[in-house]
């Protein structure tokens, strides 16, 4: 079978017009390269419909909603260009909210690095009981999230927390009604930790885990010849084990972005953005603004903020994947 | 085995058991005679009623409504079927089903009053409204802030809930004390008794019940959020700035830091600890003390709301309406129902143990439901006259939905409270309101 030339045969002159093009396309299709695209592209449709569907939508959408003066309770929407996205910018809480989310995320992406990978490490390592260990360790991120984080709520009550009686107990605070006596969720610094230690204790078992997926995946002969070479503990960490698991590495810490940045469970739940904004972050502006107050255009352009602070995070780590994979 | 037949005890019917028994047959009986008497029309029949509404913080109020829904619908031939959800769910729930275009029927707006928002999309009900006005010694001054726009009623006002000071006899009699009547008494109760051990605690945190007690405190001080329109923003003026002093001086002679954390049961559990001294609550803190600690309890007496500087006294209360969607199916229904359930304020204030406080100028005629029988409970028989609500004196426009969305008032109270200069925490808020205004202007 011979292949045709690019741009297929040129259309019969003895044919009639209307059949020439029908005829070009039969041709065209009888190329194995095009069959081939054909049926990539067929297989493919499904994920690329799925992906369109709900995602490019949802984001289509909300730019509409952005760009438009949307309200809850108005069925027409006029378009108003930038005006939401200025509007956010004149607000001084949107700038509180704006700093408390990126404190959020990296310092619960630190913590949550730093914790997962001790973790990990330490359940790759052969011991009694590593099974139960291992399955136990995933109960806070396979929790509904209403409810682990309602039972930190009354952890970090002003009056009957248990952190704060077991360090009475303790005699590391005073007693209740002390100076000493915390007020997890009350005092801006300490709410603000609070919320992402509840961020943290959900997020790093699935940090752990995606670690601990890559570290079983490294035959052991390469680490081993590393340290028969005299390579210390952190530079076999460094050198060896991180660029071979770089891939699950990329794709866990940019799920773990994406997930944090946006999270608004446990900020709504502990402390709904107080006291006085000190918790407040975009998702919960947003949802104050665009749900709560109704004004969706608003809402919708103060949670696409969050679209510029994910998209370069989200770029660097993905090209980097691809530059170590070729 | 069991049996389906009740068993009859061997000693024969003792008198409980007697009462109970003659006791729910005439309820029973009363209340379908009061369902018989007014008979909705034939149209209805045959059709489906979907009502969505919150889960009553009094669960035995919901399991009276449901009751009495479902015989209502038996009696008019109509399939009612309530859902119940919580409240904060609700503004999100009714975003979607307007974006949708469907839903449910008869909706119901809790704490958030959403009227003026979606009253493009809402039935026109003055029709009702009038009816139950009419039949009833008419509306109270504040229902129509919550249920008309530009003089339409689009919401029929279902109760509300008071929110009085609740505070201990025996902890006010220790330090001299009796029968509070101010602001000034509450302020100086607190710093008496927090070296005490007895503080007092208003929630500077981002809940709704912050929302309504530092507006009880401004609108007692004569504070104005906006003019009676509700579109010319009042707040930048001397009596705001006095609340603002005056919560303040209140916080660090009688609070202690733990309000900054507090969420809208916090308070409730103060009071039944035995810590507080006094709280601005629901009655249902009164409630759960009286569950959870009845010494407490046995000294714990309310005041519809204490008066301010100039013997002023407005109690912020949460607000509750149904309205009726555009494109629900069943209007008719919704509106028939409506109707037949104000004529159950009586059934439905004993259901909700008092919590129910009524919109209707006649169901204050007093011993009312409850709170007649109720030594404790009665003052709140006087509650008609000071009740307010979000914005006041001017509507609940989209613009005050948004000031109460996003906490400027817990916030501007919390910057105080917190040692930021009251000038400069003027400055945010009025900046604030002006911004949140100028929008819904635009």
């Amino acid at each position: 079978m011979t292949d045709l030339p690019v741009g297929g045969a040129a259309p019969d002159a003895s044919l009639p017009a209307t059949l020439a093009p029908r005829a070009g396309v039969r041709a065209m299709w009888r190329r194995p390269s095009a069959r081939r695209y054909a049926f990539g592209y067929t297989l493919l449709a499904p994920a690329v419909l799925y992906v369109g569907l709900l995602v490019g939508l949802p984001f289509l959408f909300s730019l509409y909603l952005a760009m438009s003066d949307a309200s809850v309770g108005e069925p027409i929407a006029r378009f108003v260009g930038l005006e939401n996205f200025k509007a956010a910018l004149e607000s001084p809480t949107f700038y509180v909210a704006l700093r408390n989310s990126l404190v959020f995320t990296i310092g619960a992406g630190i913590m949550k690095s730093l914790l997962g990978t001790t973790l990990a490490f330490l359940l790759v390592q052969p011991f009694k009981g590593r099974k139960v260990v291992r399955a136990l360790i995933v109960i806070p991120f396979t929790l509904p999230i209403a409810v682990s984080v309602l039972g930190w709520k009354w952890m970090f009550d002003s009056q009957f927390s248990v952190i704060n009686w077991a360090l009475s107990q303790l005699h590391l605070i005073g007693g209740y009604g002390s100076a000493s006596w915390p007020v997890w969720l009350g005092q801006p610094t300490l709410a603000l930790f609070s919320v992402m230690f509840v961020n943290v204790w959900r997020g790093f078992p699935f940090g752990a885990i995606v670690l601990l997926a890559g570290l079983t995946s490294i035959p052991p002969e390469i680490v081993d010849a590393a340290r028969v070479d005299g390579a210390s503990f952190l530079a076999r960490f460094r050198k060896v084990i991180v660029p071979m698991i770089a891939p699950i590495l990329f794709i866990g810490a940019a799920f773990d972005t994406v997930f944090t940045l946006s999270d608004l469970s446990i900020v709504y739940l502990l402390t709904n953005g107080g006291p006085d904004g000190s918790t407040e972050i975009l998702p919960t502006l947003a949802y104050e603004v665009g749900i709560r107050a109704g004004a969706l255009g608003r809402g919708a352009a103060i949670s696409l903020f969050l679209f510029p602070l994910l998209l370069p995070a989200i770029i660097i780590l993905l090209r980097t994947l691809r530059r170590r994979q070729y | 085995m069991m049996s389906d037949s009740p068993t009859v005890p061997s000693g024969g019917v003792n008198r409980r058991d007697f009462l109970r028994v003659s006791g729910a047959s005439v309820a029973g009986g009363t209340l379908l005679d009061m369902l018989a008497a007014r008979r909705a029309p034939a149209q209805i029949k045959g059709t489906t009623l979907r009502i969505i509404m919150w889960s009553h913080f009094v669960p035995a109020y919901d399991v009276w409504l449901d009751d009495w829904s479902q015989q209502w619908g038996k009696a008019n031939g109509v399939n009612v079927r309530l859902d119940h959800i919580p409240q904060l769910e609700l503004p999100a729930r009714y975003a979607a089903e307007f974006a949708a275009g469907t839903g449910h029927d008869l909706i119901y707006f809790q704490g958030q009053i959403l009227t003026a928002q979606y009253y493009k999309n809402l039935v026109d009900i003055s029709d009702v409204a009038d009816k139950i006005g009419k039949k009833f010694g008419g509306w109270i001054d504040s229902a129509p802030q919550l249920a008309q726009v530009q003089g339409v009623w689009y919401a029929i006002p279902d109760f509300y809930i008071s929110i009085p000071m609740l505070w201990r006899k025996d902890l006010f009699n220790s330090v001299g004390m009796s029968d509070p009547k101010t602001w000034d008494d509450f302020r100086k109760a607190a710093r008496l008794l927090k070296p005490k051990g007895h503080p007092t605690g208003m929630q500077f945190s981002h809940c709704n019940d912050a929302n309504h007690n530092w507006r009880a405190l401004m609108y007692c001080f004569g504070v104005k959020e906006t003019d009676p329109s509700g579109q010319q923003i009042a707040i930048d003026s001397k009596e705001m700035r006095e609340a603002l002093q005056f919560a303040k001086a209140m916080y660090d002679e009688g609070m202690t830091a733990e309000v900054y954390s507090w969420d809208d049961a916090s308070d409730n559990r103060y009071l039944a600890s035995g810590v507080a001294c006094w709280i601005h609550d629901a009655i249902s803190a009164f409630r759960t003390t009286e569950d959870t600690n009845p010494d407490v309890f046995k000294n714990t007496y309310m005041l519809p709301e204490a008066a301010g500087p100039s013997g002023l006294r407005k109690n912020v209360a949460d607000a509750n309406v149904y309205a009726i969607w555009k494109f629900a199916k069943n209007a008719a229904a919704a509106k028939e129902y409506l109707l037949a359930l104000n004529d159950q304020y009586t059934a439905g204030m004993t259901a909700s143990r008092g919590y129910n406080m009524p919109f209707l100028k006649d169901h204050y005629k007093k011993p009312m439901p409850v709170l007649g029988a109720d030594a404790k409970l009665s003052v709140l028989q006087d509650q008609l006259g000071i009740t307010a609500f979000f914005g006041y004196p001017g509507p609940i426009t989209p613009a005050a939905q948004e000031v109460q969305s996003t906490f400027v008032i817990p916030d501007v109270f919390t910057r105080v409270a917190r040692g930021a200069s009251i000038e400069d925490s003027m400055k945010w808020a009025v900046g604030e309101y002006q911004r949140i205004y100028a929008k819904h202007k635009a």
